[in-house]
């Protein structure tokens, strides 16, 4: 059979079976679809259409609702301090101009975004890549020995998906404020029977210039503390203790 | 003929070609080689949660399903409450006990692995979305990331078509008992690979637009700042530090060919060059920043770009192959 025959076969073949050969005239009335030719009836076309075009917009819709945000009008001077700067203007000024049309049609597809798991951007290392956050902890057991970890570290965590699910709870527990931060905490306290510590730090990147002046990316001093959290037992919520420079 | 049959024309002939690009019928060659594909990434995303299952899946694990539904998958509702939202669902979110999470996991497993081989493909790659999505929710916001997002998308079209049609368990079955017939040309398979198609090409635009926006994308030095991560890193390629116009060149051809994707993939003279610079660029962050099944997720959506004709050329020998030592007759 040519390769011609096999992209363009129809679903059934034109040669009528023996068995329909011998069915009367009028149940093989319904003509047999050419090679290639659109199915299906037109009033099915324009209903699949719509749900097309519908599902297609959704899509496109997630994106571009969560790239676009609110703008200032141009020239737009907020209130001054006492110092004669301009203050921060709050979300809730009447001067912020809203992306309307994205996020009213964002707002009409979310239930079905997030049903199909569509509701996300995709922006891949954008707008800029930045360093990466890294959590250590310690747990005292109840004998007194102490285990310390860090997460995402490639000897302790394999294969290296795992590593890079344990880089992903580093790096979200900045979206989702220090909390989580206790949450983990709390998850060791429980796994290892003692309490935690848990310090959030990022990893500072090095340029070109500092590379070839010798300096390594991995050289302890490209960590900077971000803040710590503590937790006492698995019963007792973790507190956070100091958030020096913290970004949450 | 005047304005009005012009435009009724134009109309008729504008249907005649959606309708050719939406619905007509195509070898599931394409879509079910993204199925063997697909299906053997889901697989392995997911038999890696195996190694940590309780503490990224079961209820009080990392985030504890109750702090995620409460406070992180919430809406605002007009007294100022917050309310988890009822369409981010998972089937995680009612299960308490540690032993049926582990038994989801194997079945899982089980469905991932059928939808590989394509053994029960409608239902399997029906059980195979519904379990991506139950997977990726549990975990967003947490440990979810672009792995999680790609799965979905092409576990989701791949309940569309007949995914199973080729190089499949299923196939194979057939022609034991003697249905020698070819696979039929498929509009829903046309379909399937239409949709895919199309995300794709969203998901490079807002890329490509998001990236335009950054200071580094624009400089023409952010490819440095990504491999001279060392979290990400899986081969050092920090003497790129002494070749800035290389960094610049890969920078830039990768914000505009992200941005220009949706357009260039459509011509038949820059199809294969915009399909081999992802296969470049996603094998590239597959190689050197350690994401390896995402950089193989992407390059496996690419392929729904190519045409079933090719991928029979490609696939056929290996498969007839492979269906005969599993026949016995090899």
């Amino acid at each position: 059979m040519s390769k011609k025959r096999h992209e363009n076969q129809p679903a059934r073949s034109d040669e009528p079976s023996k068995a329909e050969k011998t069915q009367p005239a009028k149940k093989r009335a319904k003509p047999k679809r050419p090679a290639g030719e659109v199915p299906w009836h037109p009033a099915v076309r324009v209903i699949l259409s719509v749900l097309v075009i519908l599902h297609v917009t959704a899509v496109f819709v997630a994106p571009w609702a969560l790239s676009t945000k609110p703008a200032l009008p141009p020239g737009f001077v907020g209130p001054l301090d006492a110092n004669g700067q301009p203050q921060m203007i709050p979300n809730n000024h009447p001067a912020w101009q809203m992306p309307v049309v994205p996020q009213t049609l964002h707002k009409a597809f979310s239930h079905y975004l997030n049903l199909a798991y569509l509701n996300h951007g995709y922006e891949f290392f954008a707008p800029d890549p930045s360093g990466t956050h890294v959590i250590d902890y310690q747990v005292t057991q109840p004998d007194g020995t102490v285990v310390e970890g860090r997460f995402p570290d490639l000897e302790q965590q394999w294969p290296r998906l795992l590593y890079h699910r344990h880089m992903m709870l580093a790096e979200q527990t900045q979206r989702m404020g220090l909390e989580s931060g206790q949450h983990y905490a709390d998850h060791l306290a429980r796994l290892h029977g003692g309490p935690c510590r848990l310090e959030l730090s990022v990893h500072l990147l090095l340029s070109p210039a500092d590379v070839l002046e010798g300096k390594e990316i991995d050289d302890p001093k490209t960590y900077q503390f971000i803040a710590s959290v503590e937790s006492q037992s698995e019963n007792q919520a973790a507190e956070t203790i100091a958030i020096p420079g913290g970004t949450q | 003929m005047g304005i009005f049959g012009d435009i009724r024309s134009y109309l008729g002939e504008a249907w005649e070609v959606w309708n050719r690009f939406w619905f007509k019928p195509t070898d599931p060659a394409t879509l079910s080689l993204i199925r063997v594909l697909a299906g053997a990434l889901l697989f392995y995303t997911h038999l890696v949660w195996t190694f940590d299952l309780q503490a990224f899946i079961g209820p009080e694990g990392w985030l504890p399903v109750e702090y995620l539904r409460n406070h992180l998958q919430v809406t605002e509702q007009l007294d100022g409450t917050l309310t988890p939202i009822w369409s981010v669902w998972s089937v995680f979110f009612w299960i308490e006990q540690p032993w049926a999470v582990w038994c989801v996991h194997i079945l899982a497993l089980v469905v991932f692995f059928c939808l590989m081989v394509g053994q029960f493909s409608r239902i399997s790659s029906v059980l195979g979305f519904l379990l991506a999505v139950s997977y990726a929710q549990r975990v967003s916001p947490g440990a979810f990331w672009g792995l999680d997002k790609v799965n979905c998308m092409m576990a989701l079209y791949l309940m569309l078509g007949p995914c199973g049609a080729r190089y499949s368990l299923d196939r194979l079955w057939r022609l034991r008992r003697g249905d020698t017939s070819e696979a039929p040309a498929s509009a829903t398979a046309n379909l399937a690979i239409r949709l895919l198609q199309m995300q794709l090409c969203i998901i490079y635009l807002f890329s490509g637009l998001a990236k335009m926006q950054g200071e580094n994308w624009q400089a023409g030095t952010a490819v440095w700042w990504a491999v001279a991560n060392f979290e990400y890193q899986s081969i050092d390629m920090t003497w790129l530090a002494g070749y800035p116009a290389l960094v610049a060149l890969a920078t830039h051809v990768t914000v505009f060919w992200e941005s220009f994707y949706i357009a260039l993939i459509w011509n038949r003279f820059m199809l294969p060059i915009t399909l081999w610079i992802a296969v470049a660029v996603h094998g590239g962050i597959a190689l050197f920043m350690g994401m390896i099944t995402f950089g193989l997720a992407m390059i496996f959506a690419n392929l729904s770009f190519v045409s079933p004709s090719t991928v029979r050329r490609w696939v056929d020998p290996l498969a007839d192959r492979v269906a005969l030592k599993l026949s016995g007759d090899g």
